[in-house]
């Protein structure tokens, strides 16, 4: 077995390693290998069969070598990285003013990056974890909750007044961001082998989420139910909730957003911005996705005026 | 023919382009600043050899086109007729008699008669000149722009149509000034010189020939005056005619037996400066429509299209067209809101629920084909 995965892990190294996939972050590289050997599945059985490659094996058996030492090759970079991330960029004073008393930061980060190593190794979690990770990346959160805090309309109305979140905006970026990582942790608790789109809309039927919740707040005693609560909702639909918070609305969009965020992708002459682009599309998708408007309508303006 | 091979002469036929247009422009500028004789002739010699390059290409453009049947086509579409019109006639009618001219050194003009005669064929050699700067409108014939034919082919055509329409006019215009006798530097020329040879005779009969010659020092286009083998008066020495003075620049009258030389260098100064004007204001106006036409027919036209046609042919290509206010009216960008409000939304929504195919892959089966090798 040792043997195959070593072949595996060349092969996708090679495929990872290809220029196509050049500017992709490494999720989405990912997702792509994993889409590539699924639609070409007839055309690589043959070869990937061979003596040269798993003499004897059955197409699923090497899609399971192959998607191993994939995730395998992958997490050598991610899981440093957002560990890094975690601990270097990632300030969580913000818990202090949920619950009223100091607490050890360093703990709960712990706790948290032990958490985002057990969501990584779950293949449906990894799939949606590509937003999370690209707005972290690429501070995505951090420049529009600036912006609406500068303008001081509805989102920074909904976040203040009626989410009643009593702290300054750096912590109101961090607690969005910790909303983020965690999103793609309902995906945690799907069936495994039901297929992705089955996936996504079980883990937005509002029974589910509770369930979720619950769950999560025994596996993370370390973050305070308000976190967790903006995590699992930001997976559901604000048409069917209208009392989602905000800070669940903010990462359901930013979120997605971010999921095939390429700031590196040359924009066309007579082309608008990628986020202004996205935002408007999503405007007029909003039912469709579960977004409340508003706050698109917001974003988008914020996109317009600075050129994202 | 080799894809290389003709780019190489593609990329050749521009850079003679290049330098024919300035060579057009120190032609012209020779003659207006009175370079010596050796600078302008190397300037009338190649000139010659740039009508026959131009000549070659054409009618081997229209040998290839013949061959492929489309020649039409090129005549027409492929904007042959400016290859021709820049090529043949400039052969014929202005480089090749200058070519003789340079080669037969003065003869052709003393054989060729009266003043007018000379006048006329000096004319007619300038006057197809002015087809030289359609030149100009080669280099947008050469320019390959493959992001959008369409944004090329309406500059070429705007271009072609503004340059091609002046310097026509201009063309017909002066063969026509000429057919119906209406008055140019010539005509009045001509009839200057005949007053100052009027004035030498008569200053001859009343106060001798050394008085008429140096009255004839006023007339400032009159070089020599002789008779047989005598000189009466010259302006010059030999030396200066020979460094100053080309076959055509000159015109020989006589009269009674006396022979008189007429500087003719004032009168194609002012043609070489009319051209120099035509020529700037062709290469202004080719420059304005590059940089502000051209621009503008991106901004409304080409820009907008080539973003609506990615986005319906690239999955993962969701950029919005941007809709500039001033022309949100444009049938292009009422289109453009369809597809910003209509059908970028629709595709979003599709790909959301559509399964991932082979063609909506960044990484294609081509792609690894060294994997298995």
């Amino acid at each position: 077995m040792n043997d195959e995965l070593t072949k595996a892990a060349q092969f996708v190294n090679r495929l990872l390693a290809n220029p196509a996939l050049g500017a992709l972050p490494p999720l989405q590289k990912e997702e792509q290998i994993l889409q590539f050997l699924q639609v070409n599945r007839q055309a690589l059985f043959p070869t990937l069969s061979s003596p040269q490659f798993f003499p004897g094996y059955t197409w699923e058996n090497i899609t399971f070598i192959m998607e191993k030492a994939l995730m395998e090759t992958v997490n050598q970079n991610l899981v440093p990285q957002l560990q890094g991330l975690v601990e270097n960029s990632l300030d969580l004073s913000f818990i202090a003013f949920l619950r009223q008393q100091n607490v050890s930061t360093d703990a709960v980060k712990k706790d948290l990056i032990r958490f985002l190593g057990e969501l990584l190794s779950h293949p449906s979690v990894r799939r949606e974890f590509s937003g999370s990770y690209n707005s972290l990346v690429y501070h995505v959160t951090d420049k529009y909750v600036e912006q609406v805090f500068e303008r001081k309309e509805y989102v920074h109305f909904e976040l203040t007044k009626v989410q009643r979140l009593r702290m300054g905006k750096e912590e109101v970026k961090n607690l969005i961001r910790v909303s983020l990582l965690l999103k793609p942790a309902v995906y945690l608790f799907s069936v495994p082998g039901t297929a992705q789109q089955e996936i996504q809309k079980s883990v937005s039927q509002p029974q589910f989420t509770d369930r979720v919740l619950h769950s999560l707040t025994d596996k993370l005693r370390c973050l305070p139910p308000e976190v967790l609560a903006s995590a699992v909702h930001a997976n559901l639909s604000f048409l069917d909730n209208q009392q989602l918070e905000a800070t669940a609305r903010i990462s359901a969009i930013i979120n997605n957003l971010c999921r095939n965020y390429r700031p590196d992708m040359p924009r066309d002459r007579g082309a608008d911005t990628m986020e202004k682009s996205w935002l408007s599309v999503a405007r007029k998708n909003h039912r469709f996705y579960g977004f409340d408007v508003k706050v698109l309508d917001e974003f988008y303006k914020i996109a317009g005026e600075n050129n994202w | 023919m080799d894809k290389k091979i003709t780019d190489i002469l593609e990329g050749l036929v521009i850079f003679i382009i290049i330098l024919v247009l300035i060579q057009t422009f120190l032609e012209d500028l020779s003659v207006l600043l009175a370079w010596t004789w050796s600078a302008r002739r190397i300037l009338l010699i190649t000139g010659f050899f740039f009508d026959l390059f131009f000549t070659v290409e054409f009618l081997t453009r229209t040998y290839a086109a013949f061959s492929r049947g489309d020649l039409k086509k090129y005549l027409g579409q492929g904007l042959g007729w400016i290859d021709f019109l820049a090529s043949v006639p400039l052969l014929v009618l202005s480089s090749g008699p200058g070519m003789v001219m340079v080669l037969s050194g003065t003869g052709l003009l003393f054989s060729s008669g009266g003043i007018l005669n000379i006048l006329k064929i000096v004319k007619t050699v300038r006057i197809a000149r002015i087809l030289r700067l359609l030149r100009v409108l080669k280099i947008f014939k050469q320019i390959k722009n493959v992001n959008s034919i369409m944004a090329q082919r309406h500059l070429m055509k705007i271009t072609a149509t503004s340059v091609s329409t002046l310097v026509l006019t201009l063309f017909f215009f002066n063969l026509f000034a000429g057919a119906v006798g209406m008055p140019q530097a010539g005509g009045i020329l001509e009839e200057q010189y005949r007053v100052t040879m009027e004035s030498f005779r008569s200053f001859r009969q009343d106060g001798g020939t050394a008085q008429a010659a140096a009255a004839s020092r006023h007339q400032p286009d009159l070089l020599v005056i002789k008779e047989g083998e005598t000189t009466l008066y010259s302006r010059y020495d030999n030396d200066y005619y020979h460094r100053h003075f080309g076959p055509g620049e000159y015109a020989y009258l006589e009269e009674g037996g006396v022979g008189f030389f007429f500087d003719l260098r004032r009168v194609q100064a002012l043609e070489a400066r009319n051209n120099l004007m035509y020529f700037t204001l062709i290469l202004i106006l080719t420059a304005v429509l590059l940089l502000f036409y051209s621009p503008h027919f991106a901004l409304t036209v080409s820009d907008p299209i080539h973003v609506m046609n990615r986005g319906m042919e690239e999955k993962d290509y969701n950029f919005e067209v941007k809709i500039d206010p001033r022309f949100s009216e444009d049938g292009v960008f009422r289109l453009a809101r369809n597809y910003n409000q209509v059908f970028l939304p629709m595709k979003d929504r599709q790909n959301r629920e559509a399964e991932t195919t082979a063609e909506d892959l960044q990484l294609k089966m081509a792609d690894i084909k060294d994997l298995f090798s």
